[in-house]
């Protein structure tokens, strides 16, 4: 093969998929020989820099997982949404019974109200004094249910 | 978060059952393995430490999920893609990008590089390239990234991706083979 590779051919190779042609033309090849060993040796140096940082930085996380507390988490999770679930509740409970305290003397206050206007009522509303209301019902007054209850006066 | 799902797996035996009945043991091997794609995928350290914790929490919650005839590194490497996928969509995990910010400067990681008894030199320019292809990688989109860091960075080969990403193989060669290109155009390789 006399052309050089093409970048194709070099990423390719990199994926390890070459021919016999292209191994003995990167072998006779020094601008292909190079430009392969190029890319192979930053790959490389990649992959070492990945490992040594990531090496460097692990033994901190090593010590991170624990299965014992990862179980101790999921109950400590569980205790904690029961807590949160009974907190809940109480501070839902609190308005509501407060709310129907609330109603509740209302109601007992309006009874009282009630009873109160109806016995005013029935005091303004007399019409003669109370000592004389037997008096006022002999007297007719035109009413007619009156009249059919008490016995008829003569002329 | 909670939409990822420990998926159910069904592959060539590589680990024994066993192992995962020791979680702990798992966790103890596992741990670097899964914080450093992490870290790779997200450049983001918390978040990376936030996500390998949540991996193995769900990883753990759903062991039994977990059948035995596959390799405990790609059923844990399939929740960690999950997870990388759903990064984006987790709230929370934004709230805390947005209040204390951990991104990991390039340069940083660069610095580590092996010095392969090269002259003072040569490791600059390692290092230059270095941080060329984190910098590349970390413009890509996600399934060419996901795809370049898990064969670049974890070894696995194509079919292995496929079963980590649930993408066919086929798929997996042209992500890698975009992946590939768009790195050696930012090395500055293309003619």
């Amino acid at each position: 093969m006399s052309r050089h590779l093409s970048p194709e051919q070099i990423s390719c190779w990199m994926m390890g998929e070459r021919t016999a042609q292209d191994e003995e033309h990167v072998r006779d090849c020094s601008t292909c020989g190079a430009e392969v060993n190029r890319v192979e040796t930053a790959l490389r140096l990649f992959q070492r820099s990945a490992k040594d940082w990531s090496q460097e930085h692990s033994p901190e996380f090593r010590n991170v997982w624990s299965t014992e507390g990862v179980r101790r988490g999921v109950r400590t999770l569980a205790l904690r949404w029961a807590l949160a679930g009974l907190t809940l509740l109480v501070l839902a409970g609190i308005p509501i019974q407060t709310i129907r305290e609330r109603g509740q003397r209302e109601a007992r206050a309006n009874q009282i109200d009630t009873a109160l206007l109806e016995q005013v009522d029935a005091e303004v509303s007399r019409a003669v004094p109370a000592p004389m209301e037997p008096l006022a019902r002999l007297i007719t007054w035109g009413s007619t249910e009156t009249t059919t209850d008490k016995p008829q006066t003569s002329k | 978060m909670e939409s990822v799902a420990a998926p159910e797996v069904s592959i060539a035996l590589e680990t024994p059952v066993s192992t995962i009945e020791d979680f702990d043991a798992v966790a103890r091997l596992y741990w670097p393995v899964v914080f450093r794609f992490l870290f790779a995928s997200l450049h983001d350290r918390d978040a990376a430490e936030t996500l390998t914790q949540d991996c193995f929490l769900k990883a753990y919650r759903h062991r039994e999920r977990f059948r035995g005839d596959a390799s405990v590194k790609t059923w844990l490497m399939q929740i960690a893609v999950n997870l990388v996928r759903d990064y984006a969509r987790n709230r929370r995990l934004q709230f805390w990008k947005r209040t204390r910010s951990s991104k990991v400067d390039l340069n940083e990681v660069s610095q580590f590089v092996p010095d392969e008894q090269s002259s003072p030199e040569e490791q600059t320019l390692n290092r230059e390239l270095v941080r060329a292809v984190w910098g590349a990688a970390a413009a890509l989109p996600e399934r060419q990234h996901t795809v370049l860091l898990l064969r670049y960075v974890e070894d696995m080969d194509l079919l292995e991706i496929a079963r980590v990403t649930g993408i066919k193989e086929g798929t997996v060669k042209a992500h890698l083979f975009r992946a590939l290109h768009s790195i050696r155009e930012r090395l500055g390789g293309e003619e």
